[in-house]
């Protein structure tokens, strides 16, 4: 572990971890995050369900969070059981999820705790600030599965984004989607927002040659523009990393066009974290793949599997 | 005994009234979702109810701090009931439920205060919070009285020495060479199991001490709904104007009285509700008016006081006199009768007889809008004339609307709508004849929606005639008009 990214991860309040696929070491590495904060109260909870200690998709064995005393947690009352801290019931959020209500926990001993909280945004928002209210230092979301709230800066402050060779049988697969979900991720913030328009998007780009895209970004939405030459040098706003639906190769394309892609608030990506053993039966060689996810993106990536310095 | 179904609480504006009072504990919502109208020999509670809300109106303004203090508290009350059942049947609650169960006692640690303090003035009976302290002392024996839930280790000798035995285990797993953290790992979980089973004990003897004070704790919860509702009927009366009804044996008289949902609409409008008084006893009372609907609304009006006088609310009225009724049973213009298969006419009579078996049960309320509407006039006045001259000798109250001609002779009473007749025929033609006048909207301007008492034999209202007038008509068609008058 580099220091000054330790350093850079113990200044963002509100750290989310989103993983490329199942088994990308997600867990692991928020393991590992709680050991490196160790001392800071911490407030920790999951984007649903998340946590098992046997996978339920692939049956391996995964890891237990293991949380040290005073720390905060939120997760479904069913889940209570099956946490071994000593548990101060510390408030009942009245959010509910299929496990039951999420409830507010602070460990009063060391152990193993299962995250299932909140599975919409505004929520999460919720729960992190009344963690802070309740003495957190700072607040983890395991993201869980899938990219929904992929780096929504109304959840979050920072994202360390988790791959892994489960992703994909084919490392070159792997490293180029990474580096997709990274360029995307670390798209740039808008300084000004285009004037806002009911023109349909040809039309507007037509005359300010920018435009701010109320929804999701789609491939079917840019092609055509990309063809009649509307898009050549314009700029287009999403409202945050996740309204981008793009493939790499329209991307790609936008780039040459020369468009500019930013967003009105966003998360900021602070690392890669990268896990050469899938939990399908292939492993990739760790330097090798580390390499070649590092030559991709531009901020520091970490096995998740090497010994901390 | 009065019930009502949801379509007419709608149709009168009491669901609207229900609706504008927002309670804040589910104990009040359950009250308001359930509400309670008061039977005739439950006239006691019922002068003990409507005493309280007046009194807490009356100091509404005056205490306004402390109603705002005091739903506060309620709004964060949770409904811990099947908790409470699930302790008399001996269960032993989780971590979550106590949790849930000290919150509701904290609660009402504070409230009970904060009653006392609004009760030096307001002096309303029948409402008591009992002192949680006993079962709080249960659920928090060190007394922190923190709102979290915590066994603490004191909480027994066992459960201190296995917590202690964790935290080593802890201590020496972090130090552990990778070979022994198995074994402590093992060694640890373990332990876990007894925490656990240590744990689970300890609420158990916690909830059998819980079990005495199941029925306080329920008495609470019902206390605590009845100061939620009163406080905003008190609040409802304060918005509308309320008057505590005069109970009396069989008159109904109201002075002055608004349709809240009515007034709110039309203010939006820029217009304002013109209050409405009636008065009625044993026996049929006719409202005739031209067909522009301010007969059913006076009736629906009507309904709609009866029914929060029952249910212990102030009338938004001047002034109000009402008996305690049986029942409370109204016919009005139904779209869903058209679903039953029967023709309008049909459905509508088959309601009548069913309705009219329940007003036959004990001193009740009847209203009937514009009964055998579908007919033709002739035969439509004969049954409306029946109708009435029958209803005339039940031991009930009836108000019928109609624009039948010959009904009102055979009623106790007889009311009009004023419509147009204290207008000025001039004023209007010159509003009409302004460039771009909608003539419409002035007529419905100048109409006057109140009701008047007709002394004797009363002319039918000319008012169709003065608006073909005012609008115009062909004066051809007029001549003919005035010839067949």
């Amino acid at each position: 572990m580099l220091p000054p990214l330790l350093d850079e991860l113990k200044a963002i309040r509100t750290l989310s971890i989103v993983g490329m696929c199942k088994n990308a070491g997600k867990t692991t590495v928020l393991n590992r995050l709680i050991e490196w904060l160790d001392g800071r109260v911490l407030g920790l909870t999951s984007i649903g369900r998340d946590g098992e200690s046997t996978d339920v998709v692939t049956g391996t064995e995964k890891p237990g969070i293991f949380v040290p005393e005073g720390t905060l947690f939120a997760t479904a009352k069913d889940m209570l059981p099956l946490c071994d801290v000593t548990q101060e019931i510390v408030c009942a959020t009245g959010v509910p999820t299929p496990l039951g209500e999420v409830i507010v926990v602070r460990a009063r001993s060391a152990g193993f705790v299962q995250l299932a909280g909140p599975s919409i945004t505004s929520q999460l928002k919720t729960l992190s600030a009344l963690f802070f209210s309740l003495g957190a230092q700072q607040v983890l979301i395991d993201g869980a599965l899938g990219r929904k709230s992929l780096g929504a800066r109304s959840v979050a402050d920072g994202v360390i984004l988790c791959t892994g060779a489960s992703y994909d049988m084919r490392m070159e697969k792997v490293v180029a989607d990474t580096a997709n979900i990274c360029r995307i991720l670390n798209l740039k913030k808008a300084e000004t927002l285009p004037k806002e328009t009911d023109l349909p998007l040809a039309d507007a780009l037509k005359t300010a040659h920018e435009a701010q895209i109320s929804g999701a970004l789609t491939d079917s939405m840019l092609l055509p523009l990309l063809k009649s030459g509307a898009l050549k040098n314009a700029r287009l706003v999403v409202q945050d990393p996740s309204r981008v639906l793009l493939s790499a190769d329209t991307f790609d394309k936008l780039a040459l066009r020369g468009v500019t892609l930013e967003t009105v608030d966003a998360a900021r990506l602070v690392c890669v974290t990268v896990n050469p053993v899938s939990a399908y039966g292939w492993t990739f060689d760790p330097d090798t793949f580390k390499a070649a996810v590092q030559c991709a993106v531009h901020v520091p990536v970490i096995n998740v599997k090497e010994a901390i310095a | 005994m009065i019930s009502i179904g949801f379509d007419d609480r709608v149709k009168i504006g009491l669901q609207y009234v229900l609706d504008s009072l927002h309670l804040s504990c589910p104990f009040g919502q359950e009250r308001v979702r359930k509400l309670r109208f008061y039977a005739p020999d439950e006239r006691k509670e019922l002068e003990t109810e409507l005493l309280n809300t007046e009194r807490t109106a009356a100091h509404a303004s005056a205490l306004r701090d402390l109603f705002e203090r005091i739903t506060t508290v309620l709004c964060q009350l949770k409904d811990i009931r099947g908790s409470l059942k699930r302790l008399t049947e001996g269960a032993c609650l989780d971590s979550v439920e106590l949790f849930e169960l000290k919150g509701f006692l904290l609660r009402i640690a504070e409230l009970g205060p904060l009653f006392d303090c609004m009760n030096g003035t307001v002096h309303a009976e029948g409402i008591a919070f009992s002192d949680p302290t006993g079962a709080l002392n249960v659920l928090d024996p060190e007394g922190t009285r923190s709102r979290g839930f915590y066994l603490p280790d004191s909480a027994s000798e066992t459960l201190r020495a296995i917590r202690a035995e964790k935290r080593r285990l802890e201590q020496t797993l972090y130090a552990a060479a990778d070979a022994e953290k198995d074994a402590i790992r093992a060694a640890r979980t373990r332990v876990c199991a007894l925490e656990e089973d240590e744990e689970r004990r300890l609420r158990a003897v916690m909830c059998a001490a819980l079990v005495p004070f199941v029925p306080p704790m329920l008495s609470d919860a019902d206390a605590a709904g009845r100061l939620d509702l009163l406080i905003r009927k008190a609040q409802l009366a304060v918005r509308y104007g309320g008057v505590r009804p005069e109970i009396t044996e069989t008159t109904l008289e109201l002075t002055g009285m608004i349709n809240p949902e009515l007034a709110d609409l039309l203010q939006a409008k820029g217009r304002a509700f013109v209050p409405v008084s009636i008065a009625a006893d044993r026996g049929a009372v006719v409202i005739t008016g031209a067909n522009m609907g301010g007969k059913s609304v006076a009736m629906k009006t009507v309904a709609l006081h009866v029914l929060l006088f029952h249910a212990g609310f102030l009338v938004p009225a001047k002034a109000a006199r009402l008996p305690m009724l049986h029942c409370v049973q109204m016919l009005f213009d139904d779209a869903q009768s058209m679903q039953s298969g029967l023709s309008g006419f049909g459905s509508e009579i088959v309601r009548f007889n069913r309705a009219l078996s329940e007003v036959e049960q004990g001193y009740s309320l009847f209203l009937l809008d514009e009964l055998a509407r579908g007919t033709n006039p002739d035969e439509g006045a004969a049954i409306v004339q029946a109708v009435t001259q029958h209803l005339n000798g039940l031991n009930a109250i009836s108000i019928l609307a109609t624009h039948y001609d010959g009904v009102a002779e055979f009623a106790r009473a007889h009311y009009q709508i004023l419509g147009l007749k204290n207008v000025d025929p001039d004023a209007i033609r010159t509003e009409l004849s302004a460039p771009g006048a909608d003539g419409v909207a002035v007529i419905a301007r100048h109409m006057n929606y109140g009701l008047y008492r007709v002394e004797g034999k009363a002319d039918c209202p000319k008012d169709a005639l003065n608006i073909c007038r005012m609008l115009s008509l062909d004066p051809a068609i007029l001549a003919r008009i005035e010839q067949a008058y």
